[in-house]
């Protein structure tokens, strides 16, 4: 692989830019495929047959072929409602099993550079600020300020765009009152049994790191499920 | 669905070229069986033998180093090696697991 495309794939897989890798294992030779871009022209001969491994995201040698393909997907986009103890040890996280962070906080003393250094934290209300996050049934909601009025307009959003995930920190008592909160905002039981609450799987423990690791194993078993 | 959980190892290759340090990139290409580690997976190698990441749980690696030195020294651009499942041999490397796994090594030029 020549240093140039390395740089390339690099720089593709920082802007999240869906593509894959291409190889000849038999003459070495490789490139990038993206859709609607003109592919190298040493593998146009196999082109419908990469289209078809990107378009299913599968990894692999093309069958009876020597041609490799290695596709890179979005990463799953993440929103944390807070930027408490809990999101400083998520973000940890996050990053090595490459989830997408951003934090909703409107409370200035929270949501920090210092606490919270190279990351784009949203200083506002969570009406406010999913307007400026595009999410979808691929995106998950953590909700920890256990704050109703912070946490809930999150929640809300969460469940009218079908996150696959949605999480709320809170003991079992906070979590019964707020289911009572949705429902009384017109949520169906059906979409209100949708949260994880109290967050995360039972691992026992209480310091924030745990529970961040509680909340993170919870999210990657869900990714895996849908 | 799945995540991309990628594990930074062509950043870290980045990383290695820009020290001047010669790079092997290895990439699990074909799987078979019960392998530890799924197609895509990747380690780097630079002439010293240093290496980082994976193609499996630590059964073949140090064999992936010593035959990525090999293409370094001989100047070689790419080469693909194949893992069986060990045997009783001791020494012999293999997966002990029983899987096999197809492995692609190409130098960074």
């Amino acid at each position: 692989m020549k240093k140039q495309l390395l740089d390339q794939i690099i720089k593709k897989k920082k802007n999240k830019d869906e593509f894959a890798i291409i190889i000849n294992i038999t003459n070495g030779k490789s490139c990038i495929y993206e859709t609607n871009k003109p592919i190298d022209k040493n593998f146009e001969k196999h082109l419908e047959q990469i289209k078809n491994y990107f378009e299913k995201k599968k990894n692999g040698i093309i069958e009876n072929t020597d041609i490799f393909v290695e596709t890179y997907i979005r990463p799953i986009k993440v929103i944390i409602v807070g930027a408490v103890h809990i999101s400083q040890y998520l973000v940890d996280y996050a990053k090595s099993l490459n989830f997408e962070i951003s934090i909703i906080d409107p409370r200035g003393y929270f949501a920090t550079e210092q606490r919270f250094p190279d990351l784009k934290i949203i200083n506002k209300w969570p009406e406010e600020a999913f307007k400026e996050i595009e999410t979808n049934e691929n995106s998950a909601l953590i909700a920890l300020t256990h704050d109703p009025k912070i946490d809930d307009p999150a929640l809300q959003h969460a469940l009218k765009n079908k996150f696959y995930y949605i999480g709320a920190l809170g003991s079992k008592k906070t979590h019964e009152n707020r289911c009572k909160r949705l429902k009384e905002a017109g949520f169906s039981e059906e979409e209100i049994n949708l949260i994880h609450g109290p967050i995360g799987i039972k691992l026992g423990g209480k310091s924030a790191p745990e529970i961040a690791l509680s909340i993170i194993a919870q999210l990657v078993a869900e990714t895996y499920k849908k | 669905m799945k995540n991309s959980f990628d594990e930074k190892i062509l950043e870290e290759a980045s990383d290695w070229l820009k020290v001047n340090q010669k790079v092997v990139l290895a990439t699990v290409i074909q799987t078979w069986g019960s392998s530890p580690r799924q197609v895509g997976s990747r380690m780097i190698v630079n002439e010293k033998g240093d290496f980082s990441g994976s193609v499996s749980g630590g059964c073949v690696e140090s064999a992936v180093v010593r035959e990525c030195i090999g293409i370094i020294k001989d100047n070689k651009p790419f080469k693909k090696i194949e893992f069986k499942v060990s045997n009783e041999s001791a020494w012999e490397v293999g997966l002990a697991c029983g899987g096999e796994i197809a492995v692609y090594l190409e130098q960074i030029i």
